[in-house]
């Protein structure tokens, strides 16, 4: 059963052997070679990760070695693979959404110049993000961070000819840097108060410091800098909505079921750390709900169809983010599960309809589009209220067991659990909201543009297979973490063994009724009040309120961009300036002026014909030998 | 022996170049010969005999070289470097090809004779000699404002060797050693007095921190890489000859190490400064060499924050990062050659939108973007995250600030990328032709194998290494007062 396990190291590895091969070669291979290369390289990595998964469950954690890395004295940092229950499920989404996505790739990309180029970028991704999930060290997890960094920005710049994307590329990446030194800076202090960077030894000796050591609430606050910036949340969000200037499938793949899911996935990672330092959770919960909050309120101002869902994102990251920062890794890995499917079901219905249209984003020029993208339609149906919460589908559950946490968890206790409850659930009334406006402007009600209504067609099924299987899954994997009150939560005993232990209170059954009922009637008022601006009256309500201060606010996105132009961008560029102009014109006159040297062997120069520099050099090596045999003398004599 | 043939052969290769006048085809063959010789040479230099000459015995100055630790590794990456380099100049310089290589020859056989001295006055001899070839061709192969960029060069450079010269022999009078030999001058020169030490040690500094470069003692490396030939191959020698790092590892540290622990919080600072400093100023370049300049002043700041935080890790880190960023500045300066040879500018405004016309040429230079700003996998990252790892030990401050260089560099780095190769052009340009794919394919090579395993050469470095901080412990033991720094300079658990 090891060797099972054993095997799912060559699942990296493979994907990178499909990205070589289509970097290296793709511009000969004819057709979708290309992208069916690249598919069978995750394909195959599904089926070791579904092997391995098999063989977790019998025999639980496996190490694979693969070498020394780096050494210093007793230091040895080992590169390893960790495959143990978490890794593995997070295996099976990089693996499992991602084929489907490579599929559906083939479909939407098809005649694109860069076909092959695209496919490498995707193969190569898959690669880091596996090597993220797997790695047994914080620097070899950092190999994939800042690995899945580099392919998001080579995915976001894809059509770089277009210098607006090539800058959301530029920003992505500068973004995630700032997220990266704080990982680095966690990594050092790590080391100096554990002595090790190995993942599982650190956990292991993190009960040993006293509960609430600064220098574990050091350390969280740090991952917290690296979380928010892989993962989007405040104050780190702001390069994701411009990440969609993508591909569609890759804003599917890495901007919503996978790469963003990184920091959720550091934070659960480093449990051991977190569950004993208090200080540092509750600010993860309190970035995270904030960020919810703040990035729902900006989707129902959105008229992108692919920015809406990418705030979107950002918020659904916030519950995800909430719940691990509260203790409930179960919770917050379920939901990065559940909605791997539902947003990268409605991130591809997206895809679909901007296929069919020729390219365009705009919602408002869209419009009853379901009636004729049937598979489309119904599938993106299927998405919107899976992620709206409406019961019995996956984010009813996963949604559900995160605002549960929240109430329950022992380290939020005085850092105002009760407010931060409350906030995540008008956030999840309003996801129900903007999302059955996005569902709706698109799919329902009349065409507002005859054209694009006119120009549209189902596409073809390499690309709605993919939709409709992800909507399959939208419904039923939720059911793999049922309220542990009502029925078996396979899930969260699956999670178990590698959860850091947390105080979680058992909540009575009286109120888990309560929250499920409340979770509901949430999800009612967020799609019956959207309904009701929407839809009655043609959006009468819409029109006015669109004038109001929120209402602006949310179309701005609370001007975080404008304001990092002030604070950062700004005076960044005129520090470099500066910094380069100071060199120029201060320290380098200063220091070559001071000494009185240049002006003196300048006039000295000028004399010479720059044929003498030879002579004038073979000179300076005499003097110097004369001077060592000099002084030298002077040391034997004296 | 090898360690004679590494310096020799190199040497001799350079005397035939010139002495034959031959034509260019030839001259081709033989810089790629004596690279590839010299190369193979050196993957046998670890565990290799010492070489232990008499040369001047009453002055107590012997021919001694020997590869044992941090040498081989540098020698090796260097002679790496070389191979396409020597291409590069016997077939993109115009005028005297076979002058050029020669030169650059002359320079590798002295920068060997640096990395492998194991004789003090014999090491100041390469690093001074070695000065001369890289004068030369900056002197003689340069652009316009060769001259004062040369001039500046030398001021610099005489400026500082001068008071390590006078450093160095008076660590000799004033300790008594035996010989200049590094054997004989580590049993003594660490019973100095500290002050005796410090001052020492500051003479010492003053040249090899020229050399290394810190802020502000950098100006003459923009000159250099700016007016040096546009192939880029002269400035690949201005890549591997940044020997202060080296300099301060081999010599300053472990035999003045009370001097060491008193002076190392200064230049800790000043080479956190320059890795922020280099960095912020790379991004406001508009002159693509001007540009690699302060991209590489910077990494030189982080290596200086991996030597002066005196802890194991760092030491070991800085001169792998010594050795490995040999590989990414090299293939950069390269590539600006060969983006040079297409447009006859190195004004990044004259650039943009080249990936639709020479999309490999993008693909590799984007590597090697990414290798140059320490993307984990690639060459850089070991070595910069393990002299920020150590210094931080340490000195967690200073550590943490030249950390930040680390957004710098993703600043400037996908500015580079963008300017150069994304956006679009109506102005047609050739992709990579077959000389320049042989060029850069040991350079991929070279990015990969530091990347991915650079566990060997750690621990050829770390043999070295250990000394040196033993060296360190010993003196802040004896030397109560700087007791604090002894965690510092402990081993790295």
């Amino acid at each position: 059963m090891t060797d099972l396990v054993r095997w799912a190291a060559l699942a990296p590895f493979l994907a990178l052997a499909g990205a070589v091969i289509n970097g290296l070669f793709g511009r000969s291979l004819r057709g979708n070679a290309a992208g069916v290369v690249a598919s069978l390289a995750v394909a195959a990595g599904f089926v070791l990760s579904a092997l391995a998964f098999l063989g977790v469950r019998e025999v639980g954690a496996v190490r694979v070695d693969l070498g020394d890395f780096l050494v210093a004295g007793d230091f040895t940092l080992g590169l390893g693979f960790h495959l143990d229950q978490l890794s593995v499920l997070m295996m099976l989404i990089i693996t499992g959404v991602g084929l489907l996505i490579h599929v559906y790739s083939i479909g939407y990309m098809q005649g694109d110049d860069g076909f092959s180029r695209y496919f490498a970028k995707l193969n190569l991704f898959v690669a880091a993000m596996l090597v993220l999930v797997m790695a047994d060290s914080y620097p070899l997890m950092f190999v994939g961070w800042e690995g899945v960094g580099v392919c998001s920005f080579l995915l976001i710049s894809f059509w770089y000819e277009d210098l607006a994307n090539a800058n959301a590329g530029r920003k992505a990446f500068i973004v995630n840097r700032v997220g990266d030194v704080g990982f680095l800076l966690a990594m050092f202090l790590t080391f100096r108060a554990f002595g090790t960077l190995d993942v599982q030894a650190v956990n292991a000796a993190a009960p040993g410091f006293a509960y609430g050591a600064p220098v574990l609430t050091g350390i969280g606050l740090l991952f917290l800098v690296a979380a928010a910036g892989k993962s989007a949340q405040l104050p780190l969000h702001t390069w994701l909505p411009d990440a969609m200037a993508g591909p569609t499938p890759v804003s599917a793949l890495i901007h919503a079921a996978t790469m963003v899911t990184a920091g959720v996935y550091l934070i659960a990672r480093t449990g051991g750390v977190f569950a004993n330092a208090p200080d540092a959770a509750a600010t993860v919960v309190w970035v995270a709900v904030l960020t919810a909050l703040m990035a729902a309120i900006v989707a129902v101002g959105q008229t992108d169809i692919k920015k809406i869902l990418a705030w979107s994102t950002i918020s659904q990251v916030g519950f995800m983010v909430a719940a691990v920062g509260a203790g409930a890794y179960w919770a917050g890995i379920f939901h990065v599960l559940t909605h791997a499917f539902f947003k990268a079901l409605l991130f591809l219905g997206a895809g679909s309809v901007i296929h069919a249209l020729g390219g365009e984003q705009d919602v408002r020029k869209m419009g009853g589009l379901g009636r004729k993208m049937r598979t489309t339609g119904v599938t993106a149906l299927i998405g919107t209220l899976a992620i709206a919460g409406v019961p019995f589908l996956s984010g009813y559950f996963s949604k559900d067991a995160i605002l549960g946490a929240l109430l329950s968890s022992g380290p939020l206790g005085g850092y105002g659990a009760e407010a931060l409850f409350g906030l995540l659930m008008v956030t999840a009334g309003l996801t129900a909201f903007y999302m059955f406006r996005w569902y709706y402007l698109v799919f329902a009600g009349e065409p507002r543009s005859k054209a694009e209504f006119e120009r549209a067609h189902e596409s073809p099924a390499v690309m709605t297979v993919p939709l409709v299987i992800l909507a399959v899954g939208s419904v039923v994997i939720g059911y793999l973490g049922l309220p542990a009150f009502l029925a078996p939560n396979w899930l969260q005993g699956w999670l178990a063994p590698v959860s850091a232990e947390v105080d979680l209170a058992h909540l009575s059954t009286s109120a888990e009724w309560l929250l499920l009922l409340g979770s509901v009637a949430v999800a009612a008022i967020g799609l019956g009040l959207g309904y009701w601006v929407y839809a009655v009256g043609g959006g009468a309500l819409a029109r006015r309120f669109a004038a109001t201060p929120l209402a602006n606010a949310s179309r701005g996105a609370f001007g975080f961009d404008a304001l990092y132009r002030v604070l950062f961008t700004g005076p960044g560029e005129a520090g470099a300036a500066g910094i380069a102009a100071l060199d120029r014109d201060v320290v380098d006159r200063g220091v070559s002026g001071s000494a009185g040297l240049i002006p003196l062997l300048g006039r000295l120069l000028v004399r010479l014909q720059s044929g003498y520099v030879r002579a004038y050099a073979f000179a300076m090596l005499l003097g110097a030998a004369a001077l060592v045999l000099l002084v030298a003398l002077i040391g034997v004599f004296a | 022996m090898i360690s004679l043939y590494v310096v020799l052969v190199p040497l001799a290769v350079a005397l035939l170049v010139t002495l034959l006048r031959a034509n260019r085809p030839f001259v081709q063959a033989l810089a790629v010969l004596g690279g590839v010789a010299t190369f193979a040479l050196a993957l046998f230099l670890p565990g290799s005999e010492p070489v232990d000459a008499a040369w001047l015995p009453g002055l107590g100055v012997s021919f001694a070289l020997d590869a044992t630790g941090a040498g081989a590794v540098l020698v090796l990456v260097a002679a790496l470097v070389m191979i396409p380099t020597l291409l590069v100049a016997a077939t993109r310089v115009e005028r005297n090809a076979a002058g050029f290589v020669a030169l650059l020859l002359l320079a590798q056989a002295g920068l060997n004779g640096i990395f492998l001295a194991k004789d003090l006055i014999v090491f100041y001899v390469f690093w001074e000699a070695t000065l001369i070839p890289a004068l030369l061709l900056l002197g003689v192969y340069g652009g316009e404002r060769r001259r004062q960029a040369t001039l500046k060069y030398l001021v610099y450079a005489v400026a500082g060797s001068f008071l390590m010269l006078v450093s160095i022999l008076a660590l000799k009078g004033l300790s008594g050693a035996a010989s200049f030999h590094v054997t004989d001058l580590m049993l003594v020169t660490p019973g100095l007095a500290p002050s005796a030490q410090t001052w020492l040690f500051v003479g010492m500094a003053v040249g090899m921190v020229v050399k290394l470069p810190l802020w502000p003692l950098h100006s003459w490396l923009v000159d250099l890489n700016e007016q040096n030939h546009p192939s880029g191959a002269a400035d690949v020698l201005g890549s591997l000859y940044k020997v202060g790092a080296f300099g301060f590892f081999a010599w300053a540290l472990p035999l003045l190490p009370s001097g060491a622990l008193n002076v190392a919080p200064v230049l800790l600072a000043l080479a956190a400064i320059t890795a922020v400093y280099g960095a912020l100023a790379a991004v406001a370049q508009e002159h693509l060499k001007r540009f690699l300049a302060y991209g590489s002043l910077s990494h030189m700041g982080i290596i200086g924050v991996g030597l002066f935080g005196l802890h194991l890790a760092g030491l070991n880190g800085a001169i792998y990062f010594l050795a490995a960023q040999m590989v990414s500045t090299s293939a950069l300066f390269l590539v600006a050659g060969m983006l040079w040879h297409r447009r006859r500018s190195f004004l990044l405004r004259d650039y943009g939108g080249l990936a639709k016309g020479a999309p490999a040429l993008a693909a590799v230079s984007l590597f090697l973007i990414f290798a140059y700003i320490g993307v984990p996998g690639l060459s850089n990252f070991p070595g910069e995250f393990m002299s920020l790892l150590g210094a931080f030990q340490s000195s967690p401050l200073p550590a943490a600030f030249a950390t930040l260089a680390v957004i710098a560099a993703g600043v400037y780095g996908v500015n580079l990328y963008q300017r150069l190769f994304q956006g679009s052009t109506t102005v047609p340009t050739r992709d990579l032709g077959a000389l320049e794919l042989y060029v850069l394919v040991p350079f991929i090579a070279g990015v990969l194998w530091l990347g991915v395993s650079p566990a060997p050469q750690l621990r050829q470095i770390e043999q070295q290494a250990e000394l040196t901080v033993l060296q360190l412990e010993r003196a802040a033991a004896a030397d109560g007062a700087v007791t604090a720094a002894l965690p510092a300079a402990g081993g790295a658990r």
